[in-house]
């Protein structure tokens, strides 16, 4: 019997995929997702939930909608779409996510190849898109697959990469 | 052509059965056979048959018939069998396992059959009142299309139905194109469909001129739902695969039971095909038509047993045509192209392994190729898939054949499972393995249908139901996820 490490359900030995997730059960594949050290509890760590209370910056760019990734301080401008996918690139994918997040150790943070998507109309929301290590929003876990209002300031967290949204009124 | 009958083709037998092997496949033959089973007409199959178990359940009769037989008959096709396994070994345990075979056929014609094998087509088009406008247009000009790329040897037959059907076009061959064409202009869309009536009529044209020298096939379009004739159909499909005669099935829109037609078709060795558009009928039926006159060995069929505590769970064309395929023996594995193998993806499931086997018989059986420009088209070979055992599991990776073809068959397979669940009414376990799906076609870079199973998704929450058309795409997409990348369809 395997244990699917994505979705805990239960498969027969000898089987490669996971059948209700989909999810690959056997190694092989180098560029997959990097499982992040959990906590006796099975939580992340401490400080990885300590995203909250975060000071938003005091200039706010062109741009209607940013991220603000807090380690390296950088501000990537969301123009010219209505959703963004966030993850990762790696060897042999296909289609990039539009939002590269590599350059901010996204791999090393535990950050999926296709992560999470933002969508930006009257309102904005973020979608977890049933990654390995999971999405926070302002330090609390947020459901796969279901949309989430963001407002300005708020604190995002990719496995343990955090991005601050910044939404211009 | 040597005039000594091939008593091991009729009752798909290898040169070397054995006496047992030869009393079990004439007992299976006969059943299926048996006059007082069969409509009228079959009833010479079934004294061929028995003809051959005369002789050959005979030692004496069968030496002095073994002694006669024509290099013909006895030179094996050229055709490479490779298998790869998931794992190299299966571990002696108690609980049940799992083991992926990924067969491979492929051809290397010799000189003498290098010429391309003549087909026997009727092509079986739904003329009921949905089809008309640009369904009908299309498959009016592609069938005229069609008629101009027939080589002189090619039979051809067309016939229209709706609730009843009519033979525009009688089997034949070198016909006058000009009359041809003005028949096909001439269909005029009108009243419902009633399938049974155009495959009856279709099977009739194509089984006059029947021949294991022809690619005898039936090919149906259709756009719509029949009703109570299902089993009729099934039935006929039985006929057909006795007589050598393949169906698939092309479905316009999203009225067609397409779980139907791939019962049917798939029963042949055949498969169905879905497309969304009207403007796609062309490609898929030049694609199909080309396909037919390509191949070198015909319908192949695996007619095998699994092990003792093994159980044969799922097996998967994965080329040409991407099809599930018929689980029960015989395998209907469809045909040999010239130019690619035939890949076949099997999955068995192994209850246990008792602790003094030195190895694990999967399946056992025998391999049955026609192949039409040989001078004796039928040649059976032993298959056996059996695997070594360990005391311990080997971690050896997978081919990587295999992983990639199961990467995109999980994703098939969750579509299928979803669209039980919705049958079950679970709405919520369906909705959940649609987005799983969605999840791993967009980080396969696959937006388009992604959206597709996303909006279903959507739409199932609401309606607790599939759309009919939303439930055709995703299978059909899911589907073509397994075609190699070169002819995969491009997003709309």
């Amino acid at each position: 019997m395997i244990i699917c490490p994505n979705c805990q359900h239960k498969e027969i030995s000898g089987a490669l995929f996971c059948s209700n997730c989909g999810a690959q059960l056997i190694e092989g594949e180098s560029t997959s997702t990097q499982n992040i050290e959990r906590g006796p509890t099975g939580q992340l760590e401490e400080e990885h939930l300590a995203a909250i209370n975060i000071p938003i910056p005091d200039t706010l760019p062109e741009s209607r909608v940013s991220l603000y990734i807090l380690e390296s301080g950088q501000i990537i401008p969301l123009v010219g779409r209505e959703e963004y996918t966030l993850g990762r690139s790696a060897q042999g994918q296909p289609i990039l996510p539009d939002i590269d997040l590599t350059p901010f150790k996204a791999y090393e943070n535990g950050v999926s190849r296709l992560h999470a998507s933002i969508k930006v109309g009257k309102q904005i929301f973020a979608t977890d898109l049933g990654s390995v290590n999971g999405t926070l929003l302002n330090g609390k876990r947020i459901p796969p697959h279901q949309i989430q209002t963001l407002n300005h300031g708020d604190v995002i967290t990719l496995g343990k990469l955090k991005i601050q949204v910044l939404i211009r009124q | 052509m040597p005039n000594i009958p091939n008593y091991y083709a009729r009752l798909g037998l290898p040169l070397d059965a054995t006496p047992e092997e030869i009393r079990r496949a004439y007992r299976l033959a006969a059943r299926r056979l048996h006059p007082d089973t069969r409509e009228a007409g079959e009833t010479k199959l079934f004294l061929d048959v028995q003809e051959a178990y005369e002789t050959l359940s005979d030692p004496h009769k069968r030496m002095v018939y073994d002694d006669q037989l024509p290099p013909e008959y006895t030179t094996p096709p050229a055709v490479t069998i490779t298998t790869l396994f998931s794992r190299a070994s299966l571990p002696r345990v108690s609980e049940p396992q799992l083991i992926y075979a990924l067969l491979e056929l492929s051809a290397q014609p010799s000189q003498e059959e290098s010429t391309t094998t003549p087909v026997n087509l009727a092509l079986v088009l739904d003329c009921s009142t949905s089809m008309q406008g640009a369904a009908m247009d299309t498959v009016k000009a592609t069938a005229i299309e069609l008629v101009r790329q027939l080589r002189p040897n090619d039979l051809f037959s067309l016939i229209a139905f709706s609730d009843r059907a009519q033979v525009l076009v009688p089997a034949g061959s070198q016909q006058d194109h000009a009359k041809i064409e003005t028949a096909i202009r001439m269909i005029q869309p009108s009243g419902a469909t009633e399938i049974f009536r155009g495959l009856e009529a279709g099977f009739s044209e194509v089984r006059r001129y029947r021949s294991s020298k022809y690619t005898n096939h039936i090919i149906l379009i259709t756009d719509g739902r029949t009703y109570g004739d299902e089993a009729q159909c099934m039935q006929l499909a039985e006929d057909a695969v006795l007589h050598n005669i393949g169906i698939s099935a092309l479905g316009i829109g999203g009225q067609w039971n397409d779980v139907f037609l791939d019962d049917l078709t798939k029963h042949t060795g055949g498969s169905s095909m879905y497309v969304a558009k009207p403007r796609d009928i062309r490609r898929f039926l030049i694609e199909k038509f080309s396909g037919l006159g390509q191949s070198y060995a015909e319908r192949v069929i695996y007619d095998c047993e699994s092990g003792a505590g093994v159980q044969l769970r799922y097996a998967f064309r994965l080329q040409p045509e991407t099809s599930p395929l018929e689980i029960n023996p015989p395998l209907q594995m469809g045909n040999i192209p010239r130019d690619i193998s035939l890949s076949v993806l099997m999955e068995f499931l192994v209850e246990s392994v008792p602790p003094d086997a030195a190895s694990i018989s999967l399946c056992e059986g025998r391999l049955t190729l026609n192949i039409p420009s040989r001078a004796e088209p039928t040649y059976t070979v032993r298959l056996n898939l059996s695997r070594p055992t360990t005391n311990e599991a080997d971690n050896e990776p997978p081919p990587a054949a295999i992983v990639q073809a199961m990467s995109r068959l999980t994703l098939y397979r969750m579509q299928e499972r979803a669209r039980q669940h919705v049958a079950e009414g679970n709405v919520r376990e369906a909705t959940r393995r649609l987005q799983n799906i969605a999840t791993h076609l967009l980080s396969q870079g696959n937006y388009e249908l992604a959206k597709t199973i996303l909006s279903e998704a959507d739409n199932l929450q609401h309606t607790h139901a599939f759309s009919e058309e939303g439930e055709k795409r995703i299978k059909y997409g899911t589907r073509g996820l397994l075609l190699p990348a070169s002819v995969e369809e491009k997003p709309q």
